[in-house]
């Protein structure tokens, strides 16, 4: 799903992965660096048309494992991104459907005790 | 007669529209995908890629997710307004709170537990007992709770040294709902040790639920409930027999504390229960609060043991199902509540927002407010953070909408919080802003390393591991479901 270039025993305790910028986003690779913080930290760098990404083991562990974790991670925040993209707009809808029907919304607005207390949200542009 | 033509439901490739839905893998064969409620389908990884590039070909798998509301066909209107229903189905209790309201009528205890999470007083203290003027204050601000139903539970320390104030706020309890028509309920909380006559006529009229303490077999029980004479497990089973005789089966349950020492007698814990005919059993983990964190507390074990104890546990009630016995794991009960119908358990743990303050209220002997239980406990050692006020100078709104509850519900609403709000699991789960303070030291935590995250991210594989291995426990799940 990305495309992944990897380089071993770059230095001392680092293992590093390298992403085609073209491919993986860099939100997705925070994400993933986020969500893989039990076992690795994760130091992201731009490269060219590259994101170089440093791993750290937290603990002693073979250097395969964790890149296989850090890019498994990295495809499935891709996968959910573009589901997330994909979905927005039926995602809103189905909120703006379920809270519009509470009563705790009031269609009455001004006319309700205490809505002079709360200020109007100016339309964005 | 007239035959009606079906219309085909052959989906062609990039023929379906993506409804919400966040997936999770559960091994390297097999994924699940859940839609904005928590209905769920498994699937295999290469299925779910084929399913969101629109290239799956295999309609069996198209019509599963269909049906779950994970796809549509474009132009279709109605599984949107169909989750929307169940979405406001589920949450149709937030405008209902606060229906549990704990009354702490006393810090006294005759019980040393060594994980006893709040600050116990000597027998002898009565200053730490509530007041009665106390308890009418807070009975008022109990009333004052939007919930058409109001549950009382007493605790402690061991709220029978102090029963006269139990017998008094039931009383004042239900002259006030006179005038307010809710559902009334009453819980003791109770070690059962000092358990007599008097007391169960009294719960005899009352109604009254008992909720105990039974940690598993003698010997476990009495290194972790320590009294004097060594007899917790005795008093405790003597008391349990004797509210099952006079109230009934079910008008008595227990709860059972993780130990070290328990984590090698999972099956022992269950059949414990079994053989006194307790048909539900709460595999609880050992809090972070209080007394549980010194060394001799008994939570020196990480989650993945606490997991290898809680999957043995389950599959020893499994067995015991299969053979007739019908018992329930508390924990899974609540879990398959959310998993399999749109009704909210309403359990504080696995809430979102927080079950702290709308699910519960907490009014301790002095008077003081607190968002939950584990609020109070972080107070006894010194951190005042869930603290809402005080019954004698707070009024409701003071309380319910003060700084101290909704910071901590705002800001740990997991579907907004890093990592929940993408969690496959995330319907299913809570946010628990007082864990996460007390161990993380903010209100969300950070997840990857949160050890309630660990927790339940390893029951909820472990329950949809079981129902899609076993028909036999999906179908008991489905009757749990409908047992809390």
């Amino acid at each position: 799903m990305s495309a992944v270039e990897d380089v071993s025993g770059a230095g001392a305790g680092e293992i590093i992965v390298i992403f085609d910028q073209a491919t993986v986003d860099l939100d997705a690779l925070q994400r993933s660096a986020y969500a893989v913080a039990a076992d690795m930290t994760v130091d992201i760098r731009l490269r060219g048309m590259d994101y170089v990404c440093t791993l750290f083991a937290c603990h002693s562990g073979a250097d395969d494992k964790l890149k296989h974790r850090f890019r498994a991670e990295v495809n499935d925040q891709i996968l959910r991104a573009r589901i997330a993209k994909e979905t927005e707009p039926l995602r809103n809808l189905v909120f703006a459907l379920a809270f519009s029907q509470t009563g705790l919304v009031s269609a009455g607005g001004a006319d309700e005790p205490g809505a002079e207390d709360v200020a109007a949200p100016e339309a964005e542009t | 007669m007239i035959k009606l033509e079906r219309a085909s439901t052959t989906l062609a490739p990039y023929g379906w529209q993506l409804l919400p839905m966040r997936f999770h893998h559960l091994d390297a064969d097999s994924a699940i995908l859940t839609n904005m409620v928590g209905e769920h389908v498994f699937v295999t990884p290469d299925e779910l890629v084929a399913v969101v590039d629109g290239s799956c070909v295999d309609q069996e798998v198209l019509a599963r997710l269909r049906a779950a509301h994970l796809i549509q066909i474009p132009g279709e209107t109605l599984p949107a307004e169909l989750l929307a229903i169940k979405l406001r189905t589920k949450m149709r209790g937030l405008s209902d709170s606060t229906a549990l309201h704990i009354f702490v009528v006393t810090l006294r205890c005759e019980h040393t537990c060594r994980y006893c999470q709040v600050s116990r007083q000597s027998s002898a203290k009565s200053e730490f007992d509530m007041t009665e003027e106390t308890a009418r204050r807070a009975l008022e601000l109990a009333f004052r709770s939007p919930s058409p139903r109001l549950k009382i539970e007493f605790q402690g320390g061991e709220p029978l040294l102090n029963f006269p104030l139990v017998r008094w706020i039931t009383d004042e309890a239900k002259r006030m709902n006179s005038s307010h028509g809710k559902d009334l309920a009453f819980v003791i909380a109770t070690n059962l040790a000092l358990l007599d006559d008097e007391i169960l006529d009294f719960c005899a009229d009352e109604g009254v639920h008992i909720s105990t303490s039974l940690d598993g077999p003698q010997e476990l029980h009495n290194g972790n409930r320590r009294r004097p004479g060594q007899d917790s497990w005795q008093q405790a089973v003597a008391g349990i027999r004797r509210v099952q005789d006079r109230l009934g089966q079910d008008r008595v349950s227990a709860l059972m504390t993780t130990t070290e020492a328990s984590l090698a007698q999972a099956s022992e814990i269950i059949d414990s229960y079994a053989e006194l005919g307790l048909r539900g059993v709460f595999l609880r983990p050992i809090s972070p609060y209080g007394f549980a964190l010194r060394g001799r507390g008994g939570a020196n074990y990480d989650v993945s043991r606490w997991l290898d104890f809680y999957a043995t546990g389950l599959g020893r009630i499994v067995e015991l199902n299969r053979q007739g016995v019908p018992m329930v794991e508390i924990y899974a009960s609540i879990i398959a509540k959310k998993m399999l119908t749109n009704t909210d358990p309403g359990y504080v743990d696995l809430a979102s927002p927080a079950g702290i303050g709308i699910g519960a209220l907490v009014y301790n002997y002095d008077g003081g407010i607190y968002a939950s239980d584990e609020g109070r406990m972080l107070a006894e050692m010194g951190d005042h953070t869930f603290k809402l006020g005080n019954v004698h100078d707070a009024s409701y709104a003071d309380v319910m909408l003060s700084d101290g509850l909704l910071n901590p519900l705002m800001e740990s609403l997991a579907l907004s919080a890093p990592m929940c709000a993408t969690c496959a699991f995330e319907t299913y789960c809570g946010a628990d802003p007082v864990f996460h303070h007390a161990t993380a030291g903010d209100f969300i935590g950070h997840k990857a390393l949160s050890a309630f995250c660990q927790r339940n991210m390893g029951v909820f594989t472990l329950l949809l591991r079981m129902m899609r291995d076993d028909p036999y426990f999906r179908k008991l799940m489905r009757r749990w479901a409908q047992s809390c």
